[in-house]
This record gives C-alpha cells, structure tokens and sequence, in this order.
C-alpha cells in the first residue's frame, strides 16, 4: 500500500507539472494572439482553438491525476462532526456508489468519444475522437479512486485519500 | 417507482454531504438520473447524452478561459513584492487617520480588486501582509485583524475583474464587460461602509493611528507603487476601450504582473514561477471540475423543465419585484452559509433566471445582487471560507473571528439593501459604457 501511495504521489507531481505547462501555453498563446490581432492585425483562429483544449485537458486530467480527492470543492461541515465510525461508513457508501455509476456511464462515455472521430477541429482539422480522449482517463481514474476511498472506510486505514480538514482554499472564487 | 430526478437530486445532496466533492457530486447526480430516464424509456435518452453536454460544454465555454488566467495572475502578484509595495502606497495615503491600518486594508483591497477577480486571491496575498503589519506590537487584536481582512476581501470580485461574474456571464448568457462595469460603484460603496464601520470602532475601542508618512516620502512611495497602480488602469481601459476581451485582459493581467515582478521588482525567480503555475493549474482544475459538474446538472434542471416551471409558479403568487428580490437576498444568504460562493452562482441561480427575467428585473443588476450575495456569504458561519482562510492565517480560532466580523457583516447588509433596491446605482456605470438596460 505504501509503495502504491508513493507511485501515484510520483505520477501526481508529474501530472501538476504537465498541467502547469498546459497553464503556461494557454497564458503565452493568449498573448500572442492579442499581438496578432491587434499589432500585427492577422486574424487568428488556431489560437482559442488550443486555449480550449489545453482548459479541457488541463481541468479533466488535471482531476484525474493531480488534485486529491481531498481538495475537490466540498461541504464538509457534516462529515467532520461525526465520529470516525459514521466517516468509514460515509466514505464506502459514496466510494461504492460514484464508482458504480461512473462504471455503468463508461461505455457510453466510450460511445460518445469514439463517435466524435467524425469530426475535426476548425482550425488544426484534429479529430475530436483525440481532442476528448483525456475523458476516458478521467472516467477511470474517478472509478479507482472511488473504489479506494470504499476500501479506505473499510478498513479504516487514516491515510486515504478521503476528505480531511478544509483550511487551505482551494478555490479561487 | 422513484422519480429519476427527484431520486438525483437526493443523491447530489447526500453525496455533497457525505464529504464528496460538490461537482463531482453533480456529475454523478446527472448520471444517475440520465441511466434512470434511459431504463424507464430508452428513447431520447442515453447516459452518453451526459458525456456530451460535459464535453461539449467545456470546449465551448470560451469566457470561462479568463478564470484560470485570473488565477494565474492574482497568484503572480502574490509571490512578488508587488502586495508590498501597494500597502507602503496605502500606508502613506490613510495610515494617518485614527484606526489607520484598518483603512490600510480597506484601501489596499480596493486597489487589489482592480487586479485580481478572486476574494480568496485578496486575502491570502495582501491580506496575509497586513494582518502581519496591524498584529504587529500588539497594535490590533489578531481576531479583528483576521475579520477586517475577511470581510474587506469580498470586495475583490465585486469590483471588476471578478471570477464569480465570469461565472455568472455563463449562466445567464449576459455580457461579461457590462457585468464587470455593473460591479465598481458597488464595490466602492462596499468599500466605504467598511472604512465607516472600522471608524466607528476605532473611536470606540481607541486603536491607534500610524505614524503619517511624511510629505517628501510620498513622490516616492507612489513611484514605487506606480507600475502596479497602473494595472487596473491598463485592465479596465482595455477592457471598455475595446481593445481586447474580458478573457484576453486575463491573460493581459497575468503578463504584466509577471513583467513588472521579474523585471522591474527583480522579487520573482523563474522557479518561483514554475510553482505558481503548478499551484495556479491545481486551483483552476478544482473550481474547473465545480464548472464541469455544473454543467451536467443545468442539462438535467433544463431539460425537467424546472427554471420555467419555477418562474410559473412564483409569478402565479403575484409578489412585487421588490418582495421578490427580498426574498431572493434571503435565500441567497442562507444558502451561503453552508454553501460556497461559486458554488451558489453555477447551481442556485440558473434555476432562478427565467423568474428574474419574467419579474421584468435586468440579469446585470441581478448578477451583481448575486455576487455580493455569494460573497457575503464567503464570511458568514458556519461556512464561509474567507473565515477559515483569515483563522488559519492568524492561528485564531474561528470563533473569535466570527465575534469580530458581525460589525462588517452589518455594513454589507446595508450595502445589499441600497445595491438591491436602487437599481440605477448598479447600472448607472453600465449605461455610461453603453449597456442598454
């Protein structure tokens, strides 16, 4: 388990730093597409073309990989005022059931993905099969997360990836 | 059998309450409903329909690409000495009067929100400094300290650029430059009820005043603070000059925050950097996901009918426009208390547009009526994130922040009243800008 914990720790901070660089090359290219538009006057279109995708892969696989399940945005005003036992039970009964519905969703979700390869973006003509596919992962990465956070109620092991005391923001609103 | 939606929604809470996080509870809430619709009549329904609203959703939410970009910007100045510089300006500027570092960081988050959209960006930058500096000999409890940070902090996305009004742009389809414009006389009038209210308790409890900076020091302090007081000029002029987008005077922001930090402040490293955009792209995947789930959801309300049906039945009870927007402001209120601010303006809110539109009330005036609600709500208990953020800050309990707030509290109260029901107040800007309402 501990060896586990230490790999995805490892793929989470490599994750961040793909997702920091997809933040980077939203920022960079935003910037030139103002010069484009407004100092060089050629109008752009591939620009907010990868703005987007990079917005889409950087929330669904950044969700995936780098945010811990305890940092989503969460009320948790009932989770810590009940006592331990309540929290195990809590945590298997929405480990089981997100899991079990993300699991009956993903075929369709392949579905749909797969069917979107009939199209092609507007300016970089990428299919959208490809510009979707971080759904896929998203999909599955939800599902073993919450099949581990099942797991961690059961046998109340402390160091899961379940909720723990909001004193950090993690929003910026 | 169950109804699918109702069952749904039974579902979002339980999960949201069970410790899941509030989008993915939605997401999955909106599965659940999609899977049950598609057993009970397969036709015109399929769980893949979810997959689609999500995708598609995103990948044509092209306003909500200033949200990450706002992060990033606000995160920049952050780490740079760019908060310092500002707060030595603000010092100079009202230090002098009786209670002065309270005025401090009133004016100093005013300045800030010019800047940065975000309430939560304010407190932990700018407002990590000066409870350091009105902490500092003992000069002001940390409690109140911590309050008045809390509280002058949900200025931030009142006066433009505001995350929550991009947020609020996406849900009720209404332009985000005239939403921007709608919220600077508020934001300002906000700002003065709180300098009223740190004044009287000044007088009260008898803070002390700063030392005044003397005359010859201000060309210099302001030539220090020049190139970030430069910033909401640049942002707001390019945004109403029509130079360039909301989203791209994000991206803007974000630019020049870093240029004057790295450059001219020389108070940033490029690894700092790298760190920002790591810790930038964690806060934008989070409230991303929030955006994501939201989206599933208004499918399912949409596609039940509920916003219209609502709006029936609240016309049916024929309450004034007045007694309506009352009852709204409680309800928005109560619901920030357990729930958090962005959280109410992509879930609560589209529900309720087509009654506000069918009231014949103006969806600008209206956002900002939301906002302020939703931000409000950032610090009154038991929820309110601001109240963590300024505790954690302080090392305080949240207890005795929250005893210390109550009088700020109350002065937003008032600010809501006159933002609620003088509506030329709120649009009076707009108009000036063109909007017409």
């Amino acid at each position: 388990m501990t060896s586990l914990r230490k790999w995805a720790d490892r793929l989470a901070d490599l994750a961040n730093h793909l997702t920091a660089a997809l933040l980077l090359s939203m920022f960079v290219v935003f910037i030139l597409q103002i010069l484009f538009r407004y100092v060089l006057g050629w109008p752009v279109l591939w620009t907010v073309e990868w703005v987007t995708i990079a917005w889409l892969w950087g929330i669904l696989g950044g969700f995936a990989f780098v945010v811990k399940t305890r940092d989503m945005i969460r009320l948790d005003i009932l989770y810590l005022a009940v006592p331990r036992g309540v929290q195990r039970a809590m945590d298997v009964f929405v480990g089981l059931s997100v899991a079990a519905i993300f699991a009956y969703t993903l075929p369709h979700a392949w579905d749909y993905v797969t069917f979107m390869g009939i199209e092609r973006t507007a300016a970089f003509r990428w299919r959208f099969d490809l510009v979707f596919a971080i759904y896929i992962p998203f999909h599955i990465a939800v599902i073993l997360r919450m099949l581990l956070l099942a797991l961690g109620g059961v046998t109340g092991n402390r160091d899961t990836d379940g909720p723990a005391p909001q004193t950090e923001p993690d929003t910026n609103v | 059998m169950f109804d699918p939606f109702l069952l749904s929604m039974v579902l979002i809470v339980v999960l949201a309450l069970f410790g899941l996080g509030v989008g993915l509870a939605m997401m999955c809430g909106s599965f659940l409903y999609l899977i049950l619709m598609d057993l009970r009549m397969p036709r015109g329904f399929d769980p893949s329909i979810a997959s689609e609203q999500l995708l598609q959703g995103l990948y044509n939410g092209y306003t909500l690409l200033a949200i990450p970009l706002f992060i990033l910007a606000a995160d920049i100045m952050n780490i740079g000495s760019l908060a310092d510089r500002l707060l030595r300006f603000c010092q100079a500027l009202v230090g002098r009067f009786r209670g002065g570092l309270g005025h401090v960081n009133v004016v100093s988050s005013v300045i800030f929100s010019g800047m940065s959209g975000s309430a939560v960006a304010d407190a932990v930058g700018m407002g990590k400094i000066i409870i350091g500096l009105m902490t500092r000999d003992g000069k002001y409890t940390p409690a109140y300290a911590a309050a008045i940070t809390a509280a002058t902090a949900t200025v931030g996305p009142i006066i433009p650029p505001s995350i929550p009004m991009v947020l609020y742009a996406l849900v009720s389809d209404q332009s985000v430059g005239f939403l921007f414009a709608a919220g600077m006389i508020p934001g300002l009038l906000m700002a003065l009820m709180m300098g009223v209210t740190n004044y009287l308790i000044a007088l009260r409890r008898d803070f002390p005043t700063d030392d005044a900076v003397p005359a010859r020091d201000l060309p210099r302090v302001t030539y220090q603070a020049f190139p970030a007081l430069m910033l909401p000029v640049i942002l707001l002029g390019g945004i109403y000059g029509g130079v360039m987008t909301p989203t791209e005077a994000a991206a803007v922001a974000a630019a020049y925050a870093l240029i004057i930090s790295i450059i001219l402040y020389r108070s940033v490293s490029l690894s700092a950097f790298w760190g920002t955009l790591k810790e930038s792209s964690r806060s934008a995947g989070s409230i991303g996901m929030l955006i994501a789930g939201s989206i599933t959801f208004n499918y399912v309300i949409t596609r039940e009918n509920i916003p219209n049906e609502l709006a029936t039945l609240l016309t049916g009870f024929d309450l004034s426009p007045t007694g309506f927007l009352i009852a709204i402001n409680l309800l928005l209120l109560a619901l920030g208390c357990v729930i958090e601010g962005g959280a109410i303006i992509l879930i609560v809110i589209p529900i309720l547009i087509p009654t506000v539109q069918a009231m014949g009330i103006d969806l600008v005036h209206f956002g900002v009526i939301a906002v302020v609600n939703a931000m409000i709500g950032l610090i009154t208990p038991p929820y309110g994130l601001l109240l963590f953020i300024v505790a954690n800050i302080t090392k305080q309990p949240v207890g005795h922040v929250i005893r210390e707030v109550w009088p700020f509290i109350l002065a937003l109260f008032v600010s809501l009243g006159i933002i609620t029901f003088v509506p030329d107040f709120v649009l009076w800007f707009p108009r000036l800008l063109g909007y017409q309402g």
